[in-house]
Order: C-alpha cells, then structure tokens, then sequence
C-alpha cells in the first residue's frame, strides 16, 4: 500500500532529510514510526499527504505514483487518505459536526448524503453528543478525537497521524493510539508517527525507527 | 458540477458577509459611491442631450424657393424633407408672410412699398434635432437640399451645432474615461476586500487543501463573495442614483418654469438599472478573481 523505494528529500538549501529511503507497508498494516526529533517524521508523513514531493526516489501509495503526481491530481490523491495532526487543525469557528462534514464536502456530497456519515464517525470517536459543540469548549483529547472523526468519515484506505497524542497525558494518549489501532484492525493502513516511546512499548505494533535519514524496524 | 456543491459556496459565502456585516456594508457602500458617480453623470449628459434636441427652434434651416414653383412641387419637397433624419418640423411661409415678418422684424414698410411688387421669396423653413447627425453629414444634406430644383438658395448656421457636438463628445468621453478608471478602482477595492478574506480563513483553506479540496473549491466562496457584493452595490448604486435625480427634480422644475417650460428628469430606466447590477457584479466577480488568483495560490500547496 505505501512503498518508498530510495527516496530521498532534502529541502533547499539544507543537508538531505531522508537519504536513500526504504519502506513497505502493505494493505491493512499497521506502524508506528518512532525517532528523535529533527529526525524526519513529519517530513516523511509530508511527503505522503503530498505536502511535500520526493527529491529523488520512487514513492507509491495505493497505485499513485507520487513522485511523477500532477499538481491537479493531489486533491483527488488526498481524498483517499486521512491525515490526523498533534495540534488538531479544527477549525475553531465551525461545530465539531462542521468539522467533520468538511472532509465530505470537499468530496462533493450534499448536506443529505454526509449526515449519517459524519454521526457514525463522531459515534466512533465518542463524540456523537458534541456534535453541536465548537472546538473551544472542549478538552484536549475530545479536539483530537475530532480531527480523527474528520480523518476517518470517508473511510480513507489509508491513515495518517503525526505525534496525535504529542499533547495529551498518558491515559488519553492510550485512548487514542488504541483508536488507531482499532482502525487497522478494520482494515485501513495506519502510519502513526510518536515520540512515547511508553505507548511503543505497550502497543505491540510494527515499529519503524527513524534516524540519520533512514528507517530501521524494531522488534 | 452539481447544484449543491455551488449552493453549499454560496451558503459558506453568505455566512463570511454576514459574520463581519460592518465590513460587508462599507466595502459595498464604497462600491455602491464608486458606481453611481459615472452612472450618475451618464444619466445627466443623456438628460442634457434630450434638452438640447428639445431646442430644435435653434436649429433651423432655411429653404428659399423660386417664385414659379407649384404648389405640387412645394409640397412634394415638404414631404421629402419631412421624412428626412433628424428633421422634427417643416414649415411653409409664404411670399405674403415672409413680407409680413420682414415688415413686423425690419420696419422698413415705406422701402418696401416703394419697390412695388413683394421681393421675398416663399421658403420652406426646416426645424432640425441639432443631436440627430453629424454636423458633416447635416452639412452634405443641407447642400443636396440647396440642389433641388425649386430651391433657390439655402441658409443655414450649423456652427454652433457643430460646437454643440463637440461639447457633448467632450463631455461623453470624459465620463467613460471616468467609468473606466472607477471601475477598475472597484475592481481593487473588491480585490482587496477579498485578499483580507482570505488572509483571515487560511486555515481554513489550508485544511481544506489538506483534506482533498480541489482549488476550484476553494477558489468558489471568495468569488461568490465577490459577486454577492457587487450585485448589492449595483442595487444600491441604482438607488442612490434614483435618490439624487429625485431630488434634483425639484430645482430643475423651478429653472425650467423660469424659461417657461418643463423639462421632467429621466433617471435610470428599468433595463438601465438591470445593465448596471450586471456591469457591478462583474466588476466583483473580477476583483476577487484578480485576488484569489493572486493570493491563493501561497496558501493552497
Ligand atoms: N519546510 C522546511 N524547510 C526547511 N527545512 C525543514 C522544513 N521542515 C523541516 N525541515 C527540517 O527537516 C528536518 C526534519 O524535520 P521534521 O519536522 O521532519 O522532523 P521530526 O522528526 O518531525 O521532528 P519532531 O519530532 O521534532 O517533530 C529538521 O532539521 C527540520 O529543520
Ligand atoms: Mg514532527
């Protein structure tokens, strides 16, 4: 499902990020993706929202040549992948149900077709009585389980997240990591960038290890 | 592109207006001013032109006539010159009145008796809308005129018609130059209402971008915005015009009854008004246009 073959990326004017990178991660797989910072982590989950393009190297993800993808092809490219951010990205002028509908209107559907859509996904993440709430009135582990129901409500193949529980306490951290791991136990591929190296531990997941531009798998 | 898709930009449009409705109304009140000004100063100069073709008196043309032509041949012209551009009236006057009118202007009725027989010939007198034509071509009708058999000789001044036309070309082309340097000072003015627009929603654009939206989606609010303001101002523009003409009506009765006549003031009409709302929102379709070309492109990656 997402397959880096010597992928390298270095931003202009700076040392190379990524050097000769390798990864698969098939369909319905699951990885955490660990390192120190400055390491890379965000960069790589940038260059497969297509926030960012390869320098050089071959990168796949579900039939989509990224490297070679055209400008007016992203959009559609980033309808099949959902993308959860450590500071949420909620738009704080919209209800949580707004939030989430976004995903859809941007797909096209009408107010209609995306209702049952955006309450299911709130059910999922526990927020299907928030739904009228705006962001500012809620917790830190209830915004992020937004920006996961917003991830999630087209049933992207595949799942994204960088540092989600980056600032959340243990417990929630736990709360929503499982979330995931839920996710990939229905079958949607999950690449989940974290520092905590406790929620590593205790997840028992693939883990890849980011350092010095290359990636080693973890027992 | 189905309907909801653009209903839904409309609605998201509408909701960005109304959340700041201060800003909405001055950049549409600024647009409104911005337009009514030339639109205003069009509909003047049209009233001016139907003022100065009402004073046909002035333009007159004189078509003296041999003393041995038919009464036939007489009304034969008369038709002919009524039917011709811009001919409002033809009159006829006789030897007899000519000699009256020259006694009742000239007072001269012992020299003239003293002669005998009536020297004046009949003419046809012809009554011209100054605005009609060109004072050139009025020119080369008036030398055909001269030409036709029965005239003797014509008399005509269209100097000062020409003058006219000159005054009203000048002041036609000084109101589009106007029009269009305001035009394009609304196209800024909604241009730059719209870069703060989107100033203020990046991230909302950008999270947008980030979860699929295609640039034409997101492009489609800020240019509704642009339209639903310029389709506000195009009808507030028609208002204030209608406004300033009815209370200019007033002061414009007064003078008229001073010259002893009426002159009622036509503001816009129906068609006019529609024409203006459909030049404004183009002018804000475009401003945004202009912006969201200009300045979206930074935001959506
Ligand atoms: N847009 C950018 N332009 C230039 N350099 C960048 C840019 N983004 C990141 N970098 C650099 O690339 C390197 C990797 O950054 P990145 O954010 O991917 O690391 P990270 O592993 O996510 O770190 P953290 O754990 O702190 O989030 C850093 O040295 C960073 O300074
Ligand atoms: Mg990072």
């Amino acid at each position: 499902m997402i397959e880096f073959i010597n992928v390298t990326k270095h931003y202009p004017g700076r040392r190379h990020v990524l050097r000769e990178l390798n990864l698969q991660l098939g369909k319905g797989e699951m990885a955490l993706l660990t390192g120190p910072s400055g390491a890379g982590k965000s960069t790589l989950l940038k260059l497969l929202t297509r926030l960012e393009a390869v320098s050089h190297g071959t990168l796949r993800v579900a039939g989509v040549d990224l490297a070679t993808l055209r400008r007016r092809h992203i959009p559609a490219y980033r309808r099949r992948v959902g993308v959860v951010f450590q500071d949420h990205k909620l738009l704080m002028d919209r209800t949580v149900y707004a939030n989430v509908a976004l995903t859809l209107q941007v797909a096209g559907m009408s107010a209609r077709q995306l209702d049952h859509r955006v309450r299911a996904a709130l059910d999922k993440v526990g927020l299907g009585d928030h739904w009228r709430e705006f962001p500012e009135t809620l917790s830190g582990g209830e915004q992020q389980r937004v920006g996961i129901a917003r991830a999630i409500v087209h049933t992207p193949e595949i799942l994204l997240a960088d540092e989600p529980t980056g600032n959340l306490d243990p417990e929630l951290s736990s709360e929503i990591l499982d979330m995931f791991r839920d996710f990939y136990r229905h079958g949607t591929t999950v690449l989940v960038a974290t520092h905590d190296q406790g929620q590593v531990d205790r997840m028992g997941v693939r883990t890849l290890h980011l350092a010095h531009g290359q990636l080693q798998e973890k027992a | 592109m189905s309907l909801h898709i653009r209903l839904q930009a409309l609605g998201n449009a509408r909701d960005t207006l109304l959340r700041q409705p201060i800003a909405t109304a001055l950049t549409i009140i600024a647009l409104a001013v911005v337009f009514a000004l030339p639109v205003g100063l069009f509909t003047a100069l049209s009233n001016l032109q139907q003022l100065l073709a009402s004073w046909h008196n002035q333009a007159q043309i004189s078509l003296y006539l041999h003393d041995d032509a038919s009464p036939q041949a007489v009304a034969q012209l008369r038709r002919q010159l009524q039917q011709s551009p811009g001919v409002v009236a033809v009159r006829f006057v006789d030897k007899n009145h000519a000699l009256a009118d020259f006694q009742h202007y000239a007072g001269m009725t012992a020299a003239i008796q003293t002669l005998g027989e009536n020297p004046l010939p009949a003419s046809l007198i012809v009554e011209l809308n100054p605005l009609a034509q060109s004072s050139s071509s009025l020119e080369a009708q008036v030398q055909q005129w001269s030409h036709e058999p029965i005239v003797r000789s014509a008399q005509s001044d269209l100097k000062w018609v020409a003058r006219l036309q000159a005054i009203v070309a000048l002041g036609t082309r000084a109101v589009y130059i106007l029009a269009i340097l305001l035009a394009l000072g609304a196209v800024l003015v909604m241009g730059n209402t719209i870069r703060l627009h989107i100033e203020q929603r990046r991230d909302e654009i950008e999270i947008s971008s980030l979860v699929g939206a295609t640039k034409s989606f997101i492009r489609r609010p800020f240019l509704y915005q642009g339209l639903i303001q310029g389709i506000l101002a195009g009808f507030l523009a028609w208002l204030i015009v209608a406004i300033a003409f009815a209370v200019l009506q007033g002061p414009v009765d007064h003078l008229a009854n001073l010259y002893g006549t009426s002159f009622p003031l036509h503001a816009l009409t129906v068609g006019e008004g529609f024409l203006l709302v459909l030049i404004s929102a183009a002018l804000g379709w475009l401003g945004s246009l202009v912006a969201v070309g200009r300045h979206l492109d930074n935001t959506v990656s």
